[in-house]
Order: structure tokens, then C-alpha cells, then sequence
């Protein structure tokens, strides 16, 4: 029994970073908390679902939709964060913030606050090989996860964007020194936020039920995973989102699944009550 | 920030009748006249009730937004003080009048536990663990059956008993003016305290951690504890507020008291009110509430709440200094 929970842990871990790199990149380039994130991540899964249930859409294809979709989004919140005056982060909390309540209620009228579900029921199915038992949704949360983190560290550690990019999240007045333009970034940020987000909503459609009220939820949980890792460490995020989703799964089988929200705030808790800036991070100034 | 008690000051310490002071009587007078204006409308009055309500809670909030630090957590006080005072009054049968006070305390307990958490947190932190901080109690309360009766919530829960003075009968259960009368007194009496307290030695202090924390350390003021007080206080009255609300409205379960619709609203109402001045929030509660109930909820009854996010982006963005504040400095 006990392989079957890592397993599932490992899974929905590897999905839970996912859902944090969009978070996890904004944050790092450009300082904006975006709160909003959960709200977006449900809208793109409510955009697949709309595809799926009304144009019988097949969901592989809901993909470029959704993403393209965020995109248009995301520049306009850029937009939005950048009339913002200082103290940036705290005032990009409140700003965020009337965002996601905005978004919330879009879909409240555009969507209705029914639960939906995209059912796809080949991914209910169980396997087992030898004493693991695992759904084929599962398998796919963990695959898709982890090739699009492979395909994130690739562009962040081998290419010349990723460097820029890397040195902005690093120090972004010796990154402008340097001849980086610092803007493009952080709207080069956004967009492949965007990118990560219209990839997590509809395999979050597809694997939860989704309602309009459940962004509040994926947000603690990428603000949680961003803050263990400390600003800029991919390594850090995935750690912390393996460490997330196993505490969930061990959470769910010792105590029950009532206290499965918790687990997420209290983690976050004590890693501001100690150790504010992240495990693996360290504050400069 | 340096001649803040001079007679000038944008921060409301003007002496004598200023053009301030005289629409905050006229406001207070409209307030006190109302049932009779509005010749006992019953929904009116409800909603007008409800948005009092909402400002005691927004100024409460604001006793601790007076030192710079945006708490998105005030629910936890909230929806604290609405089962404190819900359960001893349904389980122990006591008086509304002692239970109401001792979920303040509650409230406040919850507070103090906050604070050690949030103490060395500053600015966007601080706001974060806020937010995180909410979940626990709510979790507990959904799951702590045997106390709390779990998440169906608490259904029937005692109104305020009628009062007799000499030859005064004020029964809360069958008149709603008495109900809104009771909430104008609360909310007068919160509104003088947090006049008090901003032009108080504890408001200076306040407001000079707001400004520059390791300047006013340096001039002997402990900031930490402060702060702490501050929390203690916001969340004491927050606390109360939550336990009249459960009183009034006779039903609450965890999802709507700890819900986070109960951090937000006071966090809107004060920025968007202006958080730096005393009847800014207030002032945002009785305007945007009722515009809120009167127009956009016959609108669009589902996600009329819309209105809240919306007001809160506009004035981040074009009115830092919220409405009031930016009245006032055009008016100074």
C-alpha cells in the first residue's frame, strides 16, 4: 500500500510543479506576486472543458486553445502590473488579488458554479505493475509533467534566453547593466507563464472538478512551492513540489482527505515563520 | 510625516469645525435618521444593517492596516468570533451580552497566535502568511465535529434578546430598526475608538512604524510589540463583529464565516476607502455595499461580487491613497 501513496504522491507532485513554474517564473523575473494564478490556471481548465462538452472538441487539441487564450490574458495583466507604484510586491498582492476576484466572477456568470469534470475514461483505468497500482491519468499527470519541466530546463540552461532570463531572476539592475532588456523579459515571463498555465488548467479540468471558488487553492499551493524553493531554482521547485504532494497523499491516508487542505497553508506557515526565504534560497541584501 | 501634530496636517488632526468634520456629522446624522427616511423599509434597513456591520469590520481591520501591513487573514477572527459566541450561547446558554465580548477574546487569542507567526514577516509576507493562516481554523472547524457540528454549519442559532428599559421594550427578533439601531451604536462606538487610537501616542507610533520602521525604532519605539498590540486589537473587534454577525443573520457554517470573502471585504473597503485615514473604510462599506445589493446584485445575481474586485483594482492602480484620502489631501 505504502508504494501505491509515494506513487500517487510522486504524481500529483510532479503536477503541483507544473502548476508552480508558471507562479514560480513571473515571480522570479519580474517581483509581481501574482495571487490571480489559481483563477488562471481554472479558467484555462474551464476553456478546455467548454471545448470538450460543447464542440466535442478532442481534449489533446483544447491544448493550443487554452494556450493561446492565457496568452491574451497574461499581456493584459502585464499591463495592468505595470502601472502598479511601489512597494511593488506588497501592492502587486492587492492588485492580484481584485484580479482573481474579477475572474472568479467572470466564470461564476460564464460558467455557473456547477462542478465540472472533463471525463475522459480511459484515464480512469487502473494498471499494476507488480504491487504498484496507478490510474492511467496518474501516469500521464507525471509524464506530461515531467517532460514539460525537461523541456523548461532545456530552454532556462541551454539556450540564450534562458540565460537572460536567469540572470534578471539573479539581479535585475546588474541584468539591465549587462544589456538585458529587462521589460522584454518580464513580459517574455508572462508568456511563458501563459504557455505553463494553458498546460496545467486542462489537466487540472481533467484529473479534478472544476468551480470557480478552487483557484484560491492551486494559488497557496504555488506560492508554497515558490517559497520553499527561493526565488530562481528550478531544482528547488521540484523538490518542493514532490515534498507537496507526498505530505498531501500521507496526509490523506493517516488523518483523511478532510484535512488534505491544510496540509499546503501549514507548510507555508512554518516556512515564513523560519525561514522566509526559502530552504535552499539565501537573501542577499 | 515630521509635523504630524500640527494643526494642519493631512492626517485629520485639525482642530475646531473643518469642512471634514462637519460632513462626518452630517453623514452620522443621515445614518441616525435613516429608519425614518427610509419610513421602515424592511430590505433597506437590512441592507443598511449588514453594511455598518461591514464597516465596524473594515475599521477593525484597519487599527492594524494603521502600521503599513495588509492582513488578508481576517477572517480567521471572523469566522473565530462567530463560533465562539454561536457555541456558548448554544451549548452553555449564555447571555448574548457576555458571549459577544468573549469571542472578542477568542478572536484576539487566535490573534496573538498570528502574530508570533507573522511577527518578523514584513509587507508582501506578511499578507502571504495571512492568507495561509485562514485554512486553520477553518480545517479544524469543518472537522472538530463533536464541537463544532462540523461542515453543515450551526442552523438556529439565538438572536438578540429583547432589552426592557423602564418603560422601553426593543425587541431585536420582530423589529428590524432596533437591529440596525444596536449596529449604529457598535459602529459608533468602534469609529470613536479608532479616532482615539490614530490620534493617540499608539496611532504616532503606528504610523511612524508604517513610515520608517528602523527610524522610529531608533527614537525608542518597540516596534514588534506594537504591531502585536495592533493585531490584538483588530482582531478583538473583528472578533465581535463576527460574533453580532452570527447573531444577526441566525446561521453560519466554516465555508462562509472563514470563507475568504470575509478577508477581502475589509481589505477592499479600507484601500479602497483610503487606509490611512479614520472613516476612509467606513465610508467605502456604506457606499459600496448598498451600490453593490442595489444595482449589481439585481443585475447579475450571480457574480455581482464582480463590483469588489473591480473597485479594488481601480483604486490600487488610480487612487492609492484611497477616496477619502485623496479628498483629502485635494481638500488640505
Amino acid at each position: 500500500m505504502w508504494t501505491t501513496v509515494l506513487v500517487s504522491g510522486i504524481s500529483m507532485g510532479s503536477f503541483y510543479i507544473l502548476i508552480a513554474l508558471g507562479f514560480a517564473l513571473i515571480f522570479g523575473v519580474t517581483r509581481y506576486f501574482n495571487l490571480a494564478h489559481g483563477e488562471l490556471v481554472v479558467l484555462a481548465g474551464y476553456v478546455a472543458y467548454w471545448l470538450w462538452d460543447v464542440y466535442a472538441l478532442s481534449f489533446v487539441l483544447t491544448f493550443p486553445v487554452a494556450i493561446l487564450v492565457l496568452f491574451l490574458i497574461c499581456l493584459g495583466l502585464k499591463r495592468l502590473f505595470a502601472r502598479l507604484s511601489e512597494p511593488l510586491e506588497l501592492n502587486s498582492i492587492v492588485l492580484s488579488f481584485g484580479i482573481a476576484i474579477v475572474i472568479q466572477n467572470s466564470m461564476l456568470i460564464l460558467f455557473s458554479g456547477n462542478y465540472r469534470l472533463i471525463r475522459i475514461p480511459s484515464l480512469n483505468k487502473n494498471f499494476h505493475f507488480h504491487e504498484v497500482y496507478m490510474s492511467y491519468g496518474q501516469l500521464t499527470l507525471l509524464l506530461l509533467s515531467l517532460i514539460v519541466i525537461f523541456l523548461l530546463y532545456i530552454l532556462m540552461y541551454r539556450t540564450y534566453l534562458g540565460k537572460a532570463l536567469r540572470a534578471t531572476i539573479q539581479d535585475k539592475e546588474a541584468a539591465a547593466l549587462a544589456g538585458i532588456n529587462v521589460t522584454i523579459m518580464g513580459t517574455f515571463a508572462f508568456c511563458l507563464g501563459a504557455v505553463l498555465i494553458g498546460l496545467a488548467g486542462p489537466l487540472y479540468g481533467c484529473t479534478h472538478y472544476l468551480y470557480p471558488s478552487t483557484g484560491h487553492e492551486i494559488t497557496l499551493l504555488a506560492i508554497t512551492i515558490t517559497i520553499f524553493a527561493g526565488v530562481g531554482r528550478l531544482g528547488g521547485i521540484i523538490l518542493a513540489g514532490w515534498i507537496l504532494g507526498l505530505a498531501e497523499s500521507f496526509t490523506v491516508i493517516l488523518c483523511g482527505s478532510s484535512w488534505r487542505e491544510m496540509v499546503t497553508s501549514l507548510l507555508l506557515l512554518i516556512l515564513l515563520a523560519f525561514k522566509p526565504y526559502g530552504i535552499l534560497g539565501n537573501r542577499e541584501s | 510625516m515630521i509635523n504630524i501634530k500640527t494643526k494642519n496636517s493631512r492626517y485629520g488632526f485639525n482642530k475646531g469645525l473643518t469642512p471634514d468634520k462637519i460632513s462626518l456629522l452630517m453623514g452620522l446624522f443621515l445614518l441616525l435618521l435613516l429608519p425614518l427616511l427610509v419610513r421602515q423599509n424592511d430590505y433597506i434597513l437590512q441592507v443598511f444593517t449588514h453594511a455598518l456591520l461591514l464597516a465596524t469590520l473594515a475599521l477593525a481591520w484597519n487599527i492594524l492596516g494603521l502600521s503599513g501591513s495588509i492582513s488578508l487573514g481576517h477572517a480567521a477572527f471572523f469566522g473565530s468570533g462567530a463560533y465562539a459566541s454561536a457555541l456558548l450561547s448554544l451549548d452553555l446558554g449564555l447571555s448574548l451580552w457576555i458571549t459577544i465580548p468573549l469571542a472578542g477574546f477568542i478572536a484576539a487569542g487566535l490573534g496573538f497566535i498570528m502574530g508570533l507567526i507573522c511577527m518578523r514577516l514584513r509587507g508582501a509576507y506578511f499578507a502571504l502568511a495571512t492568507l495561509a493562516f485562514i485554512e486553520i481554523p477553518r480545517v479544524i472547524t469543518d472537522n472538530w465535529d463533536q464541537v463544532t457540528r462540523g461542515s453543515l454549519g450551526l442552523v438556529g442559532l439565538p438572536g438578540f434578546p429583547s432589552l426592557n428599559l423602564g418603560t422601553w421594550h426593543i425587541d431585536f427578533y420582530s423589529s428590524f430598526t432596533a437591529s440596525y439601531y444596536l449596529v449604529f451604536i457598535y459602529f459608533l462606538l468602534l469609529l470613536g475608538l479608532v479616532g482615539f487610537i490614530f490620534r493617540s501616542n499608539l496611532g504616532l507610533a503606528l504610523q511612524a512604524i508604517r513610515e520608517e520602521e528602523i527610524a522610529s525604532q531608533a527614537v525608542g519605539i518597540d516596534a514588534d510589540r506594537l504591531r502585536l498590540f495592533s493585531m490584538l486589537l483588530s482582531a478583538f473587534f473583528t472578533g465581535v463583529t463576527g460574533a453580532c454577525y452570527a447573531h444577526l443573520v441566525r446561521y453560519i457554517n466554516p465555508g462562509l464565516v472563514f470563507g475568504l470573502h470575509f478577508s477581502a471585504i475589509p481589505m477592499i473597503f479600507a484601500i479602497c476607502g483610503g487606509r490611512f485615514t479614520i472613516i476612509g473604510p467606513a465610508l467605502a462599506a456604506l457606499i459600496i455595499y448598498p451600490l453593490d445589493q442595489f444595482v449589481f446584485h439585481p443585475l447579475i445575481p450571480t457574480g455581482h461580487e464582480f463590483l469588489y474586485g473591480a473597485v479594488l483594482i481601480f483604486a490600487v492602480l488610480f487612487m492609492p491613497a484611497g477616496f477619502w484620502g485623496s479628498i483629502q489631501r485635494t481638500t488640505n
